[in-house]
């Protein structure tokens, strides 16, 4: 455990410069835009004379050099200011933190359901490789992986919220109902059925395709012969050995996949009205402002560090001939 | 076509006519009280301010909190109702108007409003910050206010009392001088948390998900508000509208948010209606703006062969499904103040088009191409997109291959207002009840380069800068109207730029609210007298 | 067994090269099959499929013919896909070739700049990429490079560092070759199949990302893909259905052909390995 503890200190002390590059990469990504903040707003406002315009660019520090801007956000960072932003005209680390939770709630259901439901019929379609119930669960799980989540969403919400009406269209929560307590969590989980669902769809095809590709392999390793020659029942050979060993490399694309998770939200949040993450960043985007879009990014970034030294900690537990390794490296 | 566009205008007329005198006297006791409605919202401003912001995004929200000065109405004399000013008056010289003001108002945190709330609004407000009060209260140089309730507005040069009078609307939101009178106005905390005398209180903003408005208990209308409470609720999503009607998660869609080619479906459903009316003081159109720096474009001949080249019918039937009227000028149909008919008109043919441009010495390349250009549509709506698309099409008939470039709004905004980076670009400008206010900007010369919604094609014409400049300072009503009549004339033969169509919005409502679309700017007024059947 | 013959034996791949060849026959026939813009006005509005044999698959929301951007909305989408993989391989595996031969510092440093890219959401970078520089194909096409090279990449200096102590590596360097030379002529050669199989899963993800882009309205509007055709007809999801059900059919079909064609290689090149 403490060789895990240092490994992770060591993570987070490599992850700086990497988070650095983030953040330079991202300023000049939005220099390079056509049309700034400025611009956004007087789109917003219906236009407005030369004077006005240069007001606004001087009050939002638009007419400083580009290297004087990146170096106040950068030394802000520094102190774990994440700065103002100008669309909303608020402290940026409020409004990430007033939006993360509704994303993490999404995220991580969908993770969750698609890591559990994927490996599961991953295992099911592993344990007789080639079999026809493998063929039909590979080649469905294949056409979930390649309906866009954004259609699928619109589908799910047309005929479960629109037709049967068993659950809401769109949003986080009933909007000002007053809920408290566990009410609440209930009227947040019936809001995230549909959402969650749509996203989770795509990444159960990837576990199941994953456990299964790596159920394949283990099949026709030694040890797995060898219990099949002790004589073993093929459930217990099928969920101890072939399983049990298969599952460590889908865990480690768990740990991959969290970025791609976090982009994916991008769209279902646009599709469900859900006030998250990754619409955040949209909003960033239209409204150039960068301050704001360099904070999503650096708090996804650090997000993804996070998680995936978690999944070195769970890996350290599974398997502690990998922390060993890699912190004697 | 011009008869045609003509007789639909007169249909419109008479349906308009008979929903708004019903409403308005029979149902007047019998409106339900008490009730919440909830209407989808596709975007948050940041400003909420409409003394700063006059922009309709901003009044959807904020007109129900913060009043002007008047509304407008389909049946008032001069299309006026008053609001917070009683009476008004200009004087004879254009130097000064006088406004009587509503007594017994009082501010949302219990001040009394007085004539001094609007000497501050107008004189710190919307003379120096407001978009459109800059241009409208450009001379205003002092307010007098001799007693609490009359405010007499003096002007250095004169000003048209018509200009002021359609303005009144949508240039005149009166804020709390108490709250604002000291501080940095612009960054104001009430710009957000806002403070009116309005029907409803602003009670609660939660960022991507809601606005609440609540009753105003001590709001000066007897017996109004109907309604208990109004939530915006946003939905980024275009197709997200429809769907939340039909599950009557909300019960009003203002704006089109309900797309056009879902109306016919979603009409047919039970329990809701689309409502078409309300949005006549709100009239968008649809324009070709041009780069006159570009040789072919500057050449009046190339600019009549494009406007000959768009089938305007087409547009109005397949891109607006018959929600729109086709332009026959600068001045939409919907301001019969000003409205000229007697216009050049270019009708659709495609052969006059391609020998004009043969004409006027740009013959067809080998690859049937004369000249290539960079259209850009404005992205703000679904019509205007289409239209782009449609317009690529267009030009491709008579030879002149268009690159279409998609931009997103802020990237527009520079692309065509200040690096003048395209050749045409589709625009969707408001007409705001006066042509000072709405049309004239498009087409006056000397707009300094980053001004929105401008002229910024580069076009110049000493003639129709000096109507325009003539009739900002002509007082007397007819003869400043004369004057609109001739710049329409003049613009029709020039095309500085094209006009397309003319359209209003769509409203898409649960048939248990009433009094929807009863006045001409009903999505942007204060739903004081909107009520929902329980 | 030659790899041909193995690559037969494997059904996934046979399926998924027959799909990809009728796609890539309507995209290479499309000019033929459907002449000039595919995007002009052909119809009346919303015709309905199998109304109009002159236009069998009906027309969208401005009477453009269906069919026919269905055709070249392939000869997009498969350029997107193969060129947005392309890009992606070719940034990485150079990157990661690199990073595996010169080691050292170099070697960090461009993993960390490899590590910047993977933990920003690769589709966060597209969209941002795309709205501030003009969605024209070009930029699509590189937006989407950006998020998926890092795979490739990693791949590569891994393949790169197994490889480099192997013999004929070492045989090289005796014999004095330049180092640069025998990254190019040894080792990239070498350390290529696994990363092709990796670039059809790339192909899949960069049509299905072409997409998503377009549903936020960040398309090229100069070309007819998928994704637009699907954007477009979002708006009449409910009254005109197959608008959208059309061209998501073809793109299904399409990210499964890629992927299994993928299946198939990797299938084909894993025995190879295993024989080596």
């Amino acid at each position: 455990m403490n060789r895990a503890l240092r490994l992770i200190g060591r993570r987070a002390i490599s992850s700086i410069p990497v988070l650095l590059i983030v953040v330079i990469g991202t300023f000049f990504l939005l220099e390079l835009a056509s049309g700034d903040a400025v611009d956004a707003y007087l789109v917003s406002i219906g236009g407005g004379d030369a004077a006005l315009i240069e007001h606004l660019r001087q009050s939002y520090g638009l007419d400083q050099s580009a290297l004087t801007r990146l170096w106040i956000y950068v030394s802000s960072l520094a102190r774990l200011d994440l700065g103002w932003s100008v669309a909303f005209n608020r402290p940026i680390a409020g409004l990430i933190l007033e939006r993360l939770p509704n994303t993490l709630y999404l995220m991580g259901s969908a993770t969750a359901l698609a890591f559990v439901f994927g490996t599961a019929l991953g295992i099911l379609a592993g344990a007789r490789p080639g079999s026809l119930g493998d063929r039909l669960l590979s080649i469905g799980s294949l056409a979930l992986y390649a309906v866009p989540s954004f259609w699928l969403g619109l589908v799910l919400s047309v005929v479960f919220a629109v037709q049967l009406r068993w659950l809401p269209t769109s949003g986080i929560e009933t909007i000002a109902s007053g809920k408290q307590g566990l009410e609440r969590a209930l009227d947040i989980i019936r809001h995230l059925v549909l959402p969650v669902s749509a996203l989770a769809m795509i990444y159960l095809a990837l576990f199941l395709r994953l456990m299964r590709a790596g159920m394949a392999e283990i099949w026709r390793l030694d040890f797995v012969r060898a219990a099949r020659a002790k004589g073993l029942t093929r459930a217990r050979i099928v969920l101890r050995h072939v399983a049990r060993n298969a599952l460590l490399p889908v865990i480690t694309m768990l740990g991959l996949q969290a970025a791609s998770m976090l982009g994916g939200s991008v769209v279902i949040e646009s599709v469900f009205a859900i006030p998250g993450f990754g619409r955040l960043a949209q909003e960033a985007v239209s409204a150039r402002d960068a301050p704001l879009l360099m904070g999503i990014i650096v708090v996804s970034a650090v997000l993804v560090i996070v998680v995936n030294m978690l999944i070195d900690l769970v890996y350290a537990v599974l398997d502690p001939r990998v922390g060993a390794s890699e912190a004697a490296s | 076509m011009t008869s045609l566009s003509r007789r639909s205008l007169l249909q419109g007329v008479g349906v308009l006519l008979a929903s708004t005198a019903l409403p308005a006297f029979s149902f007047a006791q019998a409106l339900p009280t008490g009730g919440r409605l909830v209407v989808a919202a596709d975007s948050e401003p940041r400003n909420l301010n409409p003394a700063i912001v006059a922009s309709n995004g901003v009044f959807f929200v904020a007109s129900k909190v913060i009043e002007p000065l008047a509304e407008a109405d389909f049946e008032a004399e001069g299309g006026l109702v008053p609001r917070l000013a009683i009476a008004w008056e200009g004087s004879d010289d254009g130097l000064s108007a006088t406004f009587k003001l509503r007594q017994g108002v009082t501010w949302h945190d219990g001040q009394p409003f007085t004539a001094a709330d609007v000497a501050f609004s107008a004189l710190e407000v919307w003379k120096p910050l407001q978009n459109l009060g800059r241009i409208v209260f450009a001379n205003l140089e002092s307010v007098d206010t001799p007693d609490d309730y009359t405010a007499v507005f003096n002007f250095s040069k004169p000003t048209p009392f018509q200009l002021l009078r359609n303005a009144l609307p949508v240039v005149t939101s009166v804020l709390p001088r108490h709250l604002y009178e000291g501080t940095n106005i612009a960054e104001n905390p009430a710009n957000t948390q806002l403070v009116g005398t309005g029907p409803f209180r602003f009670a609660e903003y939660k960022p991507g998900e809601y606005y609440r408005l609540a009753r105003n208990e001590t709001y000066w209308g007897e017996g109004l508000p109907h309604l208990d409470e109004i939530i915006y609720r946003v939905l980024p999503d275009r197709a997200a509208a429809a769907g939340a009607l039909e599950a009557e998660e909300i019960q009003l869609a203002a704006f089109s948010a309900v797309p056009l080619a879902d109306l016919a479906r979603i009409a047919q459903v039970p329990g809701i209606e689309v409502i078409s009316r309300g949005y006549e003081g709100l009239t968008y159109q649809l324009v070709v703006e041009i780069n006159h720096r570009r040789q072919e474009l500057s050449n009046l001949e190339v600019r009549r062969a494009i406007a000959h080249a768009i089938d305007k019918q087409y547009v109005v039937d397949t891109i607006f499904l018959g929600y729109a009227t086709a332009a026959t000028g600068i001045v939409p149909h919907n301001a019969p103040e000003f409205y000229n008919p007697e216009v050049p008109q270019y009708e659709f043919d495609i052969a006059k088009a391609n020998a004009l441009l043969d004409a006027a010495g740009y013959p067809r390349g080998d690859n049937g191409i004369r000249f290539s250009l960079k259209l850009l549509p404005a992205p703000y709506f679904n019509e205007t997109r289409q239209f782009g698309d449609y317009l690529r099409q267009a030009l491709a008939e008579i030879g002149i291959d268009a690159q279409l470039v998609n931009n997103d709004s802020a990237a527009h905004q520079k692309a065509v207002y200040t690096d003048h980076d395209f050749d045409l670009a589709v625009a969707p400008p408001v007409f705001r009840g006066d042509p000072a206010i709405s049309t004239t900007i498009l087409i006056r010369s000397g707009t300094p380069a980053g001004v929105s919604f401008s002229n910024q094609g580069g076009y110049e014409s000493a003639e129709l800068d000096s109507l325009i400049d003539r009739a900002a300072e002509t007082v007397d009503t007819e003869e400043r109207t004369q004057l609109y009549n001739e710049l329409q004339v003049r613009a029709g033969e020039q095309l500085p730029l094209i006009n397309v169509a003319e359209w209003g919005f769509i409203t898409v409502a649960r048939d248990t609210v009433l009094n929807v679309g009863n006045n001409p700017r009903w999505a942007v007024s204060n739903w004081a007298d909107t009520a929902v059947q329980q | 067994m030659s790899a041909l013959a193995r690559f037969r034996r494997s059904p996934e791949g046979v399926i998924g090269l027959a799909l990809l060849t009728v796609l890539a026959l309507a995209a290479l026939l499309a000019p033929l099959l459907f002449p000039g813009d595919p995007l002009r006005i052909a119809g009346p509005p919303l015709l309905t499929p199998f109304t109009d044999p002159a236009l069998p698959l009906g027309t969208d929301r401005l009477g453009r013919n269906v069919l026919a951007g269905l055709v070249h909305g392939a000869r997009a989408s498969l350029i997107v896909g193969l060129a947005a993989a392309l890009v992606a391989v070719a940034i990485g595996s150079l990157v990661g070739t690199l990073a595996g031969f010169a080691g050292g510092l170099v070697d960090e440093a461009l993993m960390r700049v490899v590590d910047a890219f993977q933990i920003v959401p690769g589709f966060l970078l597209a969209l941002a990429f795309v709205s501030v520089l003009q969605p024209t194909l070009p930029v699509v096409v590189t937006a989407i490079a950006l998020g998926a090279w890092t795979g490739p990449a990693r791949l590569a200096r891994a393949e790169v560092l197994s490889i480099r102590e192997r013999d004929y590596v070492a045989a090289a360097r005796i014999i004095g070759m330049h180092p640069l030379e025998i990254a190019l002529r040894e080792i990239l050669p070498n350390a290529l199949p696994p990363v092709l199989a990796l670039s059809a899963v790339i192909v899949a993800g960069a049509i299905l990302t072409e997409a998503a882009l377009s549903f936020l309205g960040l398309g090229d509007p100069n070309i007819v893909t998928w994704g637009s055709m699907i954007a477009e007809g979002r708006a009449v999801l409910r009254s005109a259905p197959y608008l959208s059900i059309v061209p998501g059919i073809a793109l299904v079909l399409t990210v499964i052909g890629t992927y299994l064609l993928g299946e198939g290689l990797a299938a084909m090149l894993s025995r190879r390995e295993r024989q080596a």
